[in-house]
């Protein structure tokens, strides 16, 4: 068998073994080994597996990824989502779906603490959905908007995805980071104006809350100063260039600790409990990374991401015709993948594809979260649906999806202004120059 | 007897969770006193970086039998759910197989490793931790994940015989 030919069948095996429900990061690494041993010999093999697993898990530029997951967790723990919605109520509730803008914002605003979308769309699932049931908001209306706005928390820096995509693809953390935070703002909007034209359409599914005074609107604003304070601290730091982004998350894992001390928010158990669920995440992302590097050694043996940018070149298509091809490959994925295994496995695969065609690694970076990020929120691997059935049992898993697809719309349509204007992504991170 | 071999996996991962959180905290306290040092007193905490890398290679290997156990790593759960409970039992007797096979492997290769790095005496390039210390923590945090994969292998198989 050639190395393509071993590559090609290493793929659908791959597929084969995700289908038999093997953990993504165990599959690629067994495939991987399989694969190399294969081609390179059963000793180089396991020699790499060692080395992979003793440097990936010892590797500092991944030191990033469990410093912005910890801080996400206590900044969870320190009911800073909590104090963003009530803020964002205070402000937008006594308007017609004003519940659930309310919670696009608050969403909006706990991801700029917090680099995942799944933790986003819980944590303020939680807090958010008895408050829409108690003012009988659409069941569909709230338990979609709250399962699509937390795609907001890895678009709007810090994310954990755009930290995994720059160490996959070499690309500086501080732009992929404010790369983002243009696009989020627009997507923010745009899931506002979806659910304005859904209440406008139907005023019964997101009925108006009680008004609330000027005075109240003011004092509400101190939840919102706090987390302002977190986010200029570490990625005003890390734009500035005083910390590494290893730095800027532990800055920021401790700010949120402080805060949840000081408001006494944060208990032993609680601090217990959001040290374990961030080193529990931290484990599953960089298992899969190093899955992926394990299956990326015997991709590279193969030739296969080679031949494949050859093929790619080749078609009769133009550079923005080849990424809407490759967009629709992940959106496609996404389907059955989890956003971060789906980038971990196929940016290194399409790597040479984008350098061969010269594309801005940066702004590519964005569309490919945004892409991903569809795959949370469709069935049948809709990891944020199935969250927000876990904290509404008693809504039936169709209603929610049935929700989502005004939001994807919404999603696909701010995913193609950004391929039409690429400078909303990559207007600010022409400033940086490291 | 399955089940108390279960028990003693979830005590014992979760005494090597505690190993992983302070790992973990401990990677955000170096950070800390090596920032406060740098910017307030121009005087960075010596031999960070190594310290972060070790931090990081504990926190990340000694949680791994307990991310196991609570289910966290990311599946493709959408064919296997709609399979009836024999076919669901077959397949994850399979599943579980596998995840034995490759830790085990992992547990004698990282150890290999780690003896190679201890014979030859290779230390981090400023504090000198041996390089072996790291190699053998990773192997020794994946014995636990060894004993989870066998003990719910063990236990699938008695569904699969179940009728």
């Amino acid at each position: 068998m050639s190395p393509e030919v071993a590559g090609i069948v290493g793929i659908v095996v791959l597929i084969l073994v995700f289908l038999l429900r093997v953990p993504v990061a165990f599959a690629m690494a067994l495939v991987g080994l399989v694969g190399f041993a294969y081609l390179s010999g059963a000793e180089t093999a396991l020699s790499l597996l060692a080395r992979d697993i003793f440097d990936k898990f010892t590797s500092y530029p991944l030191s990033a990824i469990p410093m912005f997951i910890l801080m996400g967790s206590f900044a969870f723990a320190a009911g800073i989502s909590r104090r963003l919605f009530d803020t964002a109520y205070y402000w937008v509730g006594q308007y017609r779906g004003g519940l659930t803008m309310a919670t696009v914002l608050g969403c909006a605003g706990f991801a700029a603490v917090c680099g995942s979308s799944t933790a986003t769309a819980a944590t303020m699932g939680k807090v958010a959905l008895p408050e829409m049931k108690r003012y009988n908001y659409d069941d569909k209306l709230a338990t979609g908007t709250v399962a699509a706005a937390g795609t907001l928390g890895v678009l709007i820096p810090p994310s954990t995805i755009l930290l995994v995509y720059g160490y996959l693809t070499q690309e500086s953390i501080g732009k992929l980071f404010i790369a983002g935070l243009l696009p989020g703002i627009l997507l923010s909007a745009f899931f506002v104006a979806t659910v304005f034209f859904i209440c406008l359409r139907n005023p019964a599914s997101g009925p108006p809350g009680a008004p609330t005074s000027w005075r109240r609107k003011a004092v509400s604003l101190t939840g919102v100063i706090e987390a302002m304070i977190l986010f200029g601290l570490v990625i005003g730091g890390l734009f500035a260039g005083w910390f590494s982004p290893t730095k800027a998350g532990a800055i920021g894992a401790a700010g949120a600790l402080v805060i949840g001390l000081v408001r006494r928010e944060i208990s032993w158990r609680a601090f217990w409990e959001a040290s374990k669920d961030a080193v529990r995440t931290s484990c599953m992302v960089l298992f899969i990374i190093t899955g992926a590097v394990i299956f990326g050694h015997f991709m590279a043996i193969s030739k296969i991401p080679f031949v494949l940018a050859d093929w790619i070149a080749g078609l009769p298509l133009p550079p923005m015709g080849v990424i809407g091809v490759i967009a629709l490959i992940f959106f496609i994925g996404g389907f059955f993948m989890d956003a971060m295994a789906l980038i971990v496995l196929l940016v290194p695969i399409i790597f040479p594809v984008l350098i061969a065609l010269d594309v801005d690694l940066i702004w590519f970076g964005v569309i490919i979260v945004l892409v991903g990020e569809m795959g949370v929120i469709t069935p049948p691997v809709g990891v944020n649906v199935f969250v927000i059935k876990g904290i509404a049992p008693d809504i039936p898993i169709e209603t929610i999806f049935k929700g989502i697809f005004p939001f994807l719309a919404a999603l696909i349509i701010c995913t193609i202004i950004l391929i039409a204007f690429p400078q909303i992504a990559t207007f600010l991170p022409s400033y940086i120059t490291y | 007897m399955l089940e108390k071999f279960e028990k003693f996996n979830n005590r014992l991962s979760g005494w090597f969770e505690w190993i992983g959180v302070a790992g973990l905290l401990a990677m955000m306290l170096v950070n800390l006193i090596d920032v406060t040092g740098n910017k307030l007193f121009n005087s960075p905490l010596f031999g960070a970086m190594d310290l972060l890398q070790f931090s990081q290679g504990v926190a990340i290997a000694f949680a791994c039998a307990a991310t196991l156990i609570v289910g966290r790593h990311v599946q493709v759960e959408f064919l296997v759910t709609r399979l009836p409970n024999r076919g669901k039992a077959i397949i994850e007797s399979i599943d579980l197989l596998l995840g034995l096979g490759l830790f085990v492997l992992i547990v004698w290769q990282v150890s290999l490793l780690g003896y190679y790095y201890q014979a030859g005496g290779e230390t981090t390039y400023t504090i000198h931790i041996p390089r072996s210390l790291p190699a053998y923590g990773i192997a020794l945090a994946s014995i636990p994940v060894c004993l989870v994969f066998l003990q719910r292998f063990l236990s699938s198989l008695t569904k699969v015989g179940k009728r």
